[in-house]
């Protein structure tokens, strides 16, 4: 089996809104953008941040640890799930939602 | 403490009383099935009423025989998920005819007081640190019911038919 | 159809106002989302991986053109102008707000719609044949009982916390079985006894999920008036005795086989005899209530045309005659059919309807029709009353939509679950496997010649994609973080009921249409005839030839552990 050795923890939630993708930034504050994530090399950090972001259940809704590796040109989720919740559906969208901003 | 019962905000005199824990000598209590089968005789001449508490997983037939000399029969709701205490009430009042307070004790909600109260249940210690007025309202949030059920025998289509 | 009375209509009305109470609550902190969870999950409200889903119940799969609308409005306004067929009859959207989702309630409430019980641990919209009422092969309606279902199921305060989901499918078809009755938790059959009386064979412990396993019956015969103390009888017994201290073991069909067939039904008859002449005791008058709003609708007298359907599936036009050929199911009324509109058209995803469509598709269901439509648990539409001489006019309609793949079915009329491109619990995408199956099997007459054949895709062990059922199932699993899909065969949902058997090992994504291929391809060789049906030959033959050809390396592997010794 290849050692997938989790190299960052980040802490994702949905907002609890319209249920959007959220992560959390190292200074507590709140973005729709992965890259933008407060990266933890420990466990214990990023679950200290989740136990804030616990605290703000009337913008965040569950939230929860995930993995990511940090490469040379950005960062990248390391399950197929994370993936998609950070970019999307990878089939096509009819529309684009107005009301779903990028920042 | 103050529950809700029969839809007002009252002050409990009832007391639950853990097992192994020392019975007061006076007063209103609610103790488990257990103990109270054990200790049924002397339970009945110390002052007070007593009650027993159901475990989620104590069905209604096991209270049946001594249920009408209880004031009070009280449902534990481990949490939302178990719903067991639903068809326990239910059992308590349709078949055994029971006619004291029902009471649902527990993670007790605001949204199931509806259900439960259809149930049969008349009284309600709530979750603490939840909003005991707003909860009240509750039971008035639906003024129309499909089923038969504790509160009113007839489904609707029998309402329906005479109304 | 079945029209609301006030009561019906206040009930609607008061839950969503009792919703828009609790998102309050929510949004103000006096409930925390583990506590909201329950609340939103019993009106259908998921969170899902990029936003709220929202479930809207089609009660067993029928609706009018006016409700229809409605949802196209829902899906334009409050939403990303799309909703998504369910396999429960349902519509879901994808993207609704949770401040915007009493507006949606309430909206819904006015055409006589609602999202209760579409999810949570409670009895979940009941669903039917989606020709009930039309098909030629039926005893008559069972729509009348399963709106009775409904309001009996609908806030029953008993069964508002079970151990787990539970639904319940009605069908009265004595050969086939287009509602999958035994594979629901409680599947109910309307059949008629020697002595010519109608009653209620009942199924109890079906279902998918990760562990399938075929409903046994219960009651051979349950007296019509008595459905309702059996059914509540059946509930009663799960309540108190299902387990909830196991998820995976929560469902009934591990109750009724941890017991055992007899002994299960033994419990259930000792509750029933206590409430079978109780008030749940169905009236004549109430029967007949319901019954009258699924009275047939005001036919034309035509001639058969029988003839004429034949003439039109022969007819030059090829593409009109493969769509009649495929897409028509016979009717009661001579010169009728009922029409599967196919919502699997190869560009989009299986199941989607955009709000044009189904505000110009309720159009239709009016000028084809008496305005009622029905939903298919294979994610598909139906005109259920199309006078046959319509049918090129219709087809061209439906053409002009894309809503006219002659593919219902066949190979392409898949069945997807929304998968990991939505929803949180998958473990990999179901709905791209879907679409590139059916871009490449596009071709109807390589389909046709093929036969029917079911390929159900789930994206995960819950089976929301029925793939235990497909005649071809395909499951997505996740190794690693990475998407692969398991392959199996041998289901069917129908009469002759049947649980795939998976083939061998999961191939990645970018093997899995390939390996669909495969199979196809082998069972084209291995068949005896044309009418030598795909799943006969599955039957007849088990999965060896086909293991054979998909997986030739370990034989090799062995040939070269030979040699090396």
């Amino acid at each position: 089996m290849p050692e997938t050795q989790p190299l960052k923890w980040v802490v994702t939630a949905n907002f609890t809104s319209e249920g959007g993708v959220a992560y959390l930034r190292a200074d507590k504050s709140v973005t729709r953008v992965l890259a933008e994530a407060g990266r933890f090399a420990t466990k214990a950090d990023a679950e200290a941040l989740r136990k804030l972001a616990l605290g703000m259940e009337a913008i965040l809704a569950d939230p929860y640890l995930i993995e990511v590796a940090e490469l040379p040109d950005g960062i990248d989720a390391l399950s197929a799930r994370e993936r998609i919740r950070a970019a999307g559906p990878t089939i096509r969208v009819r529309r684009p939602d107005p009301r779903i901003h990028t920042h | 403490m103050r529950i809700i019962k029969d839809r007002k905000l009252v002050d409990d005199s009832f007391v639950h009383v853990a097992d192994g824990e020392e019975l007061p000598t006076y007063g209103d209590l609610i103790v488990s099935l257990d103990r109270y089968r054990e200790l049924r005789a002397a339970l009945h001449k110390r002052p007070g009423k007593v009650g027993v508490r159901l475990r989620s997983n104590q069905e209604a037939k096991l209270v049946a025989d001594v249920a009408p000399e209880l004031a009070v029969i009280a449902i534990e709701f481990p949490g939302f998920k178990d719903g067991r205490g639903y068809s326990t009430a239910r059992l308590l009042r349709d078949r055994y005819g029971y006619k004291g307070e029902v009471r649902a004790v527990g993670d007790v909600l605001r949204d199931q007081l509806f259900y439960m109260e259809r149930c049969g249940f008349n009284a309600f210690e709530l979750k603490a640190g939840k909003d005991m007025e707003g909860a009240v309202n509750a039971f008035r949030e639906y003024s129309v019911t499909y089923q038969a059920a504790a509160d009113d025998p007839r489904p609707l289509f029998r309402r329906r038919e005479q109304p | 159809m079945y029209q609301y009375d006030e009561y019906d209509q206040r009930i609607v009305e008061e839950r969503a106002k009792q919703f828009e109470g609790q998102v309050e609550r929510r949004f103000a902190g006096e409930i925390t989302e583990n506590e909201f969870k329950p609340l939103r999950l019993q009106n259908g409200l998921y969170m899902q991986l990029h936003a709220y889903m929202l479930r809207v119940a089609i009660p067993y799969g029928t609706l009018s053109s006016q409700q229809l609308r409605k949802l196209a409005h829902i899906a334009r306004v409050y939403d990303k102008g799309y909703g998504h067929l369910t396999t429960r009859q349902n519509m879901q959207y994808n993207w609704p707000k949770l401040d915007d989702v009493p507006k949606i309630l309430a909206e819904l409430a006015t055409v006589q719609m609602h999202a209760i019980q579409t999810s949570g641990n409670c009895v979940r919209n009941v669903t039917s044949d989606h020709f009930a009422g039309v098909a030629r092969d039926e005893l008559e309606d069972p729509r009348p009982w399963a709106e009775l279902i409904r309001q009996w199921s609908t806030f029953h305060p008993e069964f508002a916390a079970l151990p787990r989901k539970f639904k319940i499918a009605v069908s009265s078809t004595p050969d086939v079985d287009r509602a999958a009755v035994r594979f629901h938790d409680i599947g109910v059959r309307l059949v008629q006894n020697a002595a010519g009386v109608r009653g209620f064979e009942v199924l109890v412990g079906g279902g998918m999920g990760r562990t399938p396993l075929i409903a046994p019956v219960i009651a051979p015969f349950v007296a019509r008036e008595d459905l309702l103390s059996y059914l509540e009888a059946v509930l009663r017994v799960y309540n108190l005795h299902g387990r909830r201290d196991n998820i995976y073991k929560a469902r009934i069909k591990i109750l009724v086989n941890a017991l055992g067939v007899e002994a299960f039904a033994a419990q259930v008859d000792e509750e029933w005899a206590q409430i079978k002449d109780g008030p749940l005791k169905l009236s004549a008058q109430e029967i007949a209530r319901v019954a009258k709003d699924f009275a047939p609708p005001a036919y034309q007298k035509l001639p058969a045309a029988d003839a004429l359907l034949s003439a039109l599936k022969l007819g030059k036009d090829r593409e009109l005659g493969r769509f009649v050929q495929n897409n028509t199911t016979l009717h009661k009324q001579p010169g009728y059919v009922a029409v599967t509109v196919s919502v699997k058209e190869k560009d989009t995803p299986p199941g989607d309807l955009t709000d044009h469509q189904m505000e110009r598709v309720a159009d239709l269901a009016e000028r084809f029709g008496f305005g009622e439509l029905r939903v298919t648990h294979t994610q598909n539409l139906v005109l259920p009353d199309v006078k046959v001489n319509d049918l090129p006019a219709l087809h061209a309609e439906l053409k002009s939509l894309g809503l006219a793949t002659a593919n219902a079915n066949k190979l392409t009329d898949i069945i997807a679950c929304p998968g990991l491109d939505y929803c949180a619990l998958a473990n990999a995408r179901s709905i791209p496997v879907g679409m590139e199956i059916m871009q490449r099997f596009e071709d109807v007459d390589y389909q046709n010649d093929l036969g029917d054949i079911s390929l159900k895709i789930s994206g995960c062990i819950n089976a929301c994609g029925h793939h235990h059922v497909g005649n071809i199932g395909i499951l997505g699993i996740d190794k690693q973080g990475e998407e692969y899909y398991q392959l199996m065969l041998g289901g069917s949902p129908g009469h002759d009921a049947s649980i795939g058997e998976t083939l061998g090992r999961a191939f990645p994504r970018g093997e899995i249409v390939d390996a669909v291929d495969t199979v196809l391809k082998r069972y084209l060789e291995l068949r005896s005839s044309a009418d030598d049906a795909f799943i006969d030959v599955v039957r007849r033959l088990g999965l060896t030839p086909f293991k054979e050809v998909l997986y030739p390396a370990p034989q090799q592997l062995q040939e070269a552990a030979h040699a090396n010794h």
